[in-house]
């Protein structure tokens, strides 16, 4: 007698993701509300405090707009996405350092493309695995995520200054759309 | 009869089924059964849950798993139909959890769920409470949290090296079921101080990352047991922030002990939240200085409580095992217990 084994993944293997769509881009920053959303994680604030003065240096009349996400490994609460469409033009989000807040914030960051944000998503090389796995789970398995060495915790303020120095000009790229830095493998 | 096995049992086709579900990649590495329509229906028939209905879901990853999801992991994991129930209450303990909602299954912690079981059900489905009780050799107390793990890699697609990612992780990360030793603690079960009547099975659960044993059978007054207590605790190798969420799974020895001295489980709970503790110069010194939070810097001399309160909560206190020697463990909590226990239906 033989009879079929259930496949235990069909679950999610049939669920159907929508293609998510990037935002439009701004052809420069000058002028922008870009939005810092850290994560909590010790040195994401630091990092992206470095690279928003680095972009303040580069872009007149730039305004930075310092928010934080609570929970890191949750999606971004609706009132909290509502707060970034309503006082930011462009996001930079980070720092995703470990397995499950480099996953979110590679989501949050599709999230906020869909509903019209450019977003700078910035993870550790240490997490490329979730980061990509979470943007194939998200329906763009291409989308592209910026990586900085990993570990940042232990960063002294000296690295967090230096850190942010050598992502300004990414994430400048990324925002303006003008070069698609892919990091994905 | 051995005659009639030899016949009806051919070791050949067990292989190949077993090496087939490995192939898939639908096992833990273990060797594990195959679901059909009739074993699944088996375990359905133990409920009155509807199939379809949401057992669990994982908000980041938008995904869901049903009651027949987690019974077809439950056959995988070699359960018997009867402990079916009590895997639905895990999760329903585990969807509790804000770490297990909030992404720990991919922790770089690697935590392990562990699942403790209260009442009548214990006796019922021989899930130990008593001797070995971390240990192996009881079905029910290694199958049913391994059901867990399985939905958590098939069900929600998390899987090592992918979405979860595990640094060293847990020690038996999918193994960690254990039934309280009610008969033999003097106090009230873990169930009932979370709000369930006396005599109700019950399921609590929660994410820890490691366990600790306090090897403390030569004691001489309940004082000095306790003060191991907190030596171990408070150690430094388990803390990251400004509390450490631990919980005691208590030797029926040491209990009997401290209710010999008058004490109740909450008196036990305060004495160690109220001496449990690190300085400042004392975690700056091993790299973990706390003045980067909020409220600092800090003098050196400020104290730091390992634990924020002396709740259930943050400190459960379960009794389990032997009495044969006085052993007990400290257990490392991720993220906090929600201090809930959901009957078994």
């Amino acid at each position: 007698m033989t009879a079929e084994i259930i496949d235990p993944t069909q679950h999610f293997h049939a669920s159907t993701a929508v293609t998510p769509t990037d935002a439009a881009r701004p052809e420069t920053l000058a002028g922008l509300r870009i939005g810092l959303l850290g994560n909590t994680k010790r040195n994401a604030d630091s990092i992206l405090d470095a690279i928003g003065a680095r972009l303040a240096d580069r872009h007149a009349q730039i305004a930075l707009i310092p928010r934080t996400k609570t929970q890191f490994a949750m999606p971004l609460p609706v009132e909290l996405v509502e707060e970034l469409i309503r006082d930011c033009d462009v996001v930079v989000i980070g720092v995703g350092d470990c397995g499950s807040c480099s996953a979110s914030a590679v989501a949050d960051a599709i999230a906020l493309e869909s509903v019209g944000i450019p977003t700078a998503v910035i993870c550790t090389d240490a997490f490329v695995q979730p980061s990509s796995a979470m943007a194939g789970l998200k329906g763009a398995p291409d989308f592209p995520y910026l990586l900085t060495a990993h570990p940042i915790a232990n960063l002294t303020a000296d690295g967090v200054e230096e850190r942010g120095e050598q992502l300004a000009a990414q994430v400048e790229a990324r925002l303006i759309g003008s070069t698609r830095t892919v990091a994905a493998a | 009869m051995s005659e009639h096995v030899a016949v009806a049992l051919d070791p050949d086709v067990a292989t190949g089924v077993a090496e087939e579900l490995y192939g898939r990649g639908w096992t833990d590495g273990l060797p594990a059964l195959p679901a059909t329509e009739e074993s699944v229906q088996r375990f359905l028939a133990t409920t009155q849950r509807a199939e379809d209905e949401v057992a669990a879901h994982h908000p980041q990853l938008e995904r869901h798993v049903t009651v027949r999801d987690v019974a077809v992991s439950a056959v995988m994991a070699g359960c018997l139909p009867e402990y079916f129930p009590v895997v639905l209450a895990a999760w329903d303990a585990l969807s509790a959890e804000r770490a297990a909602l909030g992404g720990g299954w991919q922790s770089t912690s690697g935590p392990g769920p562990l699942i403790v079981v209260n009442g009548p059900i214990r006796h019922q489905l021989a899930i130990n409470s008593e001797s070995g009780v971390l240990g192996p050799g009881f079905r029910a107390n290694a199958t049913i949290p391994r059901a867990i793990g399985l939905t958590v890699r098939n069900g929600f697609g998390i899987r090592p090296r992918e979405l979860e990612q595990a640094t060293i992780g847990t020690v038996g990360r999918w193994q960690l079921c254990i039934g309280e030793n009610e008969e033999a603690s003097p106090w009230e079960p873990l169930s009932e101080e979370a709000g369930v009547e006396p005599g109700v099975s019950a399921v609590a659960a929660t994410l820890v990352r490691t366990f600790e044993v306090v090897d403390n059978r030569s004691f001489t007054s309940a004082q000095e047991v306790l003060g191991d207590f907190v030596d171990t605790i408070q150690r430094s190798g388990a803390l990251i922030g400004r509390h450490s969420p631990t919980g005691i799974l208590l030797n029926p020895a040491h209990a009997q002990l401290f209710a010999d001295a008058g004490m109740s489980k909450q008196d036990v709970r305060e004495w160690i939240v109220a001496r449990a503790g690190r300085t400042e110069a004392e975690l700056q010194a091993v790299g973990k200085g706390l003045s980067h939070l909020p409220g600092g810097p800090f003098a050196a001399d400020h104290r730091h409580p390992t634990l924020a309160d002396a709740k259930p909560a943050t400190l459960p206190i379960i009794v389990a095992g032997s009495s044969n020697a006085a052993m007990s463990m400290v257990f490392r909590v991720l993220g906090l217990w929600s201090g809930r226990s959901f009957p078994v239906r």
